[in-house]
């Protein structure tokens, strides 16, 4: 019985494989009540996140099948699978709608069947969640009284007065889903607190349906956004301030990442980070800069499945969750190592991995608006980004084990390591053949949306006008060299000896013991806080401003209210006064019109 | 063959190159403060001496690739890099890359050898790895702005490119953008990891920096690396700026002077702390790089 269970859980999580193979070209239209129809139909731009949806989702109904099957948890998830494909075929806002509530409410009972979710984290989850899809239910009416029509198509009819509301309203529902600044609030708590596997759902998946919702709006508004206000130096006006949205969200939330003692707190910041590039770049609209974007998209997708997947395995194996309880997994869990070396290697955009590919479109998108500024920004938030991957490896991997758990630990089982082994593989080949991707995956995306298409001379090449590289002489260069420069070591004279104990180091004429503290893990990014900057940033919260806010009304409030004193023949009196002072001088003025 | 024999030439032009260039540091350093100092050929003995030790101590399988990963990122990175225009010959394979991916190479390496830092287990190395990423964080901001304001004037990330549109002294960009050499240089300096910026590797007084743990051919592995990538760094800028050069006497003549020009700053200044030279680069090179762009970008 179980295993029947199990086996029909592993097949619906193929459901968007399937769909997305057999659907084909055809339309299905759905009659419902006074002519108002639901209409399913699959574009590009929604194939490309079923892709996602199809690769993501059966790598984590692996592991979430493992052991005694859960079958609350299975049902929700077939239910937010059914949400997430509906609201992504749906070619009318109405269904679009049903599919972005099927999805909160169904990701929201998964979320709270964890033991660690708070109430704090819980509400704070479904509040800005529909929070979101109410606004999502506010813009499609908007549009519905612009248009007379619940279909997504471009907005060209309407007055600027509505086609600003729209804008507004939707970009502001997509906004929190992505987690822009400052309505991220619920991303921290909620990947925190769910079971780790569905995190990976979470971060992977779920957040990309905000992504697939801003990048309906460049549908809405042709011309890459410039129809709606003109252009501002090589770019649209109107993305100007989506693209800096972007990029504070990037540098505030790297940041925050880089202090955080929680490595899935730490995961969940850095994709608040990674999402605001792609906001940057969807906010710039040439076509290498939304090319980057999608780009990052599937490779942000793939790493935080990797990322996710290999620390659900590591606090599973552990029970351990923090910096500085684990460290030196890396002879207990190799593969685990190998998994966030990948993945940090991709988060960070280091080449040889796609992440470098990502990063190349979205600057080269960035110098070609002229949009340097904002440049600038991004540049300082990916660099950022390294101290916190080399904290992911370094915390739990390297330096000296500091929990019982994390000395005795073994590697994950073997539905863990699956997944990570294929989303590694998928890394390392998206590298080598950057052109591919563009070829088979971004170019479809783009011209659906009247860009030109970046197209590429062959797979392993990146080729934009402004210059591009070759990902297989890249890759054979590296792994040429690094051969070499081993091989000849190994040839060379001499001879190596391993440290007889951990504690064999050079430390400052000391000899360490199993008491010093030796475990860096803990501490790093703490002396980040004396640059006066990040001080700044770091000392400050969303939470302590959205306080701050409240305080500053209630003062100003209270001014108002000094005015009105306790007997009311005096306001009574003064109302009177103003009235006459002003009919006065209106009189005097030449009357009332 | 042709890309074989290429590489292997610049390989070793960029050691030689490497050795003497920090062997006259030295030197200099040394009159400067009125010492007679080592000899010029001080570093290749050194170098010699490290790589040719019987014994090497290691903590483990990461600790040993990590110089690995590094020395490989060095190789990488210098055959990415144009060494002249016009020619066939020390052009590695700097056709299939451009002036981003080369940024993006330097720091491969470093990070590689992180790793190796971090699983000796010594907490002053982490310290240093640290500290580095910081510096890193700083350096880069003003440092890939700089080159962005080249990148946008010559409308290319192709360092061939750039280098081919600079015939003639009128034409260097040294010349026609000099808030962009300006905006790069210390940045650049610090990318060097020299004074007054070397808090990171600590060269003399403090104990502490990623090298604490390394000993044997390791460090000998660690220093032919380190040699290396300073002429590729030193080239990148020629090319950039002082328009390349055409044959190997020039790119050592243009090369050394910029050399020089570091090497007068960086004897003149004290060290920064890490902090205090993140700070500086994101008040200072920083600032003139947003009046550049604010020039460039904005007014015209």
């Amino acid at each position: 019985m179980n295993l029947i269970l199990k086996l029909l859980f592993l097949a619906v999580s193929l459901t968007p494989a399937l769909t997305l193979l057999t659907w084909g070209d055809g339309t299905l239209a759905w009659p419902l009540f006074g002519g108002f129809e639901l209409l399913f139909e699959l574009g590009p731009l929604s194939a490309f996140f079923l892709l996602l949806l199809a690769l993501g989702t059966p790598l984590v109904a692996l592991p979430m099948a493992r052991g005694t099957p859960d079958r609350a948890a299975y049902g929700l998830f077939a239910l937010l699978l059914l949400g997430m494909q509906m609201l992504l075929l749906a070619g009318d806002f109405l269904g679009l709608f049903i599919g972005w509530e099927v999805m909160t409410w169904s990701s929201y009972l998964l979320l709270i069947r964890s033991t660690r979710t708070t109430l704090e984290g819980a509400q704070t989850y479904i509040l800005f969640n529909l929070a979101s899809a109410f606004l999502l239910l506010a813009g499609m009416l908007v549009f519905y009284s612009l248009t007379g029509d619940f279909r997504i198509a471009p907005l060209t009819e309407a007055s600027a007065a509505g086609r600003w509301a729209v804008f507004i309203l939707l970009g502001l529902a997509f906004l929190i889903k992505v987690g822009a600044l400052p309505l991220h609030r619920w991303i921290p708590l909620g990947y925190d607190q769910a079971p780790d596997l569905f995190s990976a759902v979470l971060a992977g998946l779920i957040s990309k349906m905000g992504l697939y919702g801003l990048l309906l709006l460049p549908t809405l508004f042709p011309d890459a956004l410039a129809g709606l206000s003109g252009r501002l130096l090589n770019g649209p006006a109107a993305g100007y301030g989506l693209a800096w949205i972007g990029a504070i969200t990037a540098v505030v939330a790297t940041f925050k990442a880089i202090s955080q003692q929680d490595i899935k707190r730490l995961l969940a910041y850095s994709s608040i980070a990674q999402l605001g590039y792609v906001v940057t770049a969807i906010g710039v609209g040439s076509s290498l800069a939304v090319g980057g974007a999608i780009f990052q998209t599937l490779v942000h997708t793939l790493v935080k499945l990797l990322l996710f997947i290999t620390f659900a395995g590591i606090v599973l194996q552990t029970g351990q969750r923090r910096f500085n309880d684990l460290g030196h997994l890396i002879d207990r869990m190799p593969m685990a190592f190998f998994a966030v070396l990948i993945g940090i290697i991709g988060l960070a955009g280091m080449p040889p991995l796609p992440g470098f590919a990502a990063k190349y479109l979205m600057f080269v998108g960035l110098i070609d608006a002229r949009w340097l500024l904002l440049l600038a920004a991004m540049m300082l938030s990916s660099t950022a980004a390294f101290i916190y991957c080399y904290r992911l490896i370094y915390g739990p991997f390297l330096g000296h084990a500091n929990s019982p758990e994390a000395r005795t630990a073994t590697e994950a089982p073997w539905s863990y390591l699956v997944p990570q082994v294929v989303l590694m593989g998928l890394l390392v080949l998206l590298g080598i053949f950057p052109g591919f991707a563009i070829e088979v995956i971004v170019d479809p995306v783009l011209m659906t949306l009247g860009l030109t298409p970046i197209g590429a001379p062959s797979w392993g090449e990146l080729a934009t006008p402004y210059g591009g590289y070759d990902g297989v002489v890249l890759m054979t260069v590296f792994g040429g060299a690094f051969v070499i420069v081993t091989a000849l070591f190994w040839l060379a004279r001499g001879q190596m000896r391993r440290a007889g104990s951990p504690y064999d180091l050079s430390f400052a004429g000391e000899v360490p013991t199993a008491d010093t503290p030796l475990h860096y893990g803990a501490g790093m990014g703490r002396e980040l806080r004396r640059i006066p900057l990040i001080g700044w940033i770091l000392a400050h919260t969303t939470a302590g401003v959205q306080a701050g806010l409240t305080r500053q009304t209630l003062a100003a409030a209270g001014l108002l209210g000094g005015l009105y004193r306790r007997d009311p023949q005096t306001w009574t009196l003064l109302a009177v006064l103003v009235l006459v002072v002003a009919s006065t001088l209106l009189a005097l003025n030449g009357g009332w019109f | 063959m042709h890309v074989l024999l290429d590489s292997l030439a610049m390989i070793a032009l960029c050691y030689v190159m490497g050795f003497l260039f920090q062997g006259f540091y030295r030197q200099f350093n040394a009159r400067l403060q009125r010492r007679w100092g080592p000899s010029i050929w001080q570093n290749l003995y050194d170098n010699m001496k490290f790589l040719l030790k019987s014994e090497t101590l290691i903590h483990g399988p990461m600790f040993f690739f990590g110089p690995m990963i590094i020395a490989a990122g060095a190789i990488t990175t210098l055959l990415f890099v144009p060494f002249l225009k016009d020619s066939d010959w020390l052009q590695g394979v700097s056709t299939h890359g451009n002036l981003i991916l080369i940024i993006y190479l330097l720091v491969v390496g470093p990070l590689g050898n992180a790793l190796a830092v971090g699983s000796s287990g010594n907490p002053f190395g982490v310290m240093g790895v640290t500290r580095g990423l910081t510096r890193l964080m700083g350096l880069e901001v003003p440092f890939f702005l700089g080159l962005a304001l080249v990148m946008l004037q010559h409308e290319t990330t192709s360092v061939h490119a750039i280098m081919a549109a600079q015939d003639g002294i009128a034409h260097w960009n040294l010349i026609t953008n000099p808030i962009a050499f300006a905006v790069i240089l210390l940045p650049f300096i610090a990318s060097q990891n020299a004074s007054p910026f070397d808090v990171v590797g600590a060269p003399v007084e403090v104990y502490a920096g990623p090298r604490v743990e390394f000993g044997g051919r390791l460090l000998g592995v660690l220093m032919t690396q380190n040699m290396m990538m300073t002429i590729a760094k030193l080239v990148l800028v020629v090319d950039l700026f002082l328009g390349g050069a055409s044959n190997v006497l020039e790119l050592i003549a243009k090369a050394f002077a910029l050399f020089l020009l570091t090497t007068a700053i960086s004897a003149a200044f004290p060290r920064l702390k890490t902090e205090q030279t993140v700070d500086f680069f994101w008040k200072v090179p920083l600032g003139l790089a947003v009046l550049g762009v604010v020039l460039n970008v904005w007014l015209i």
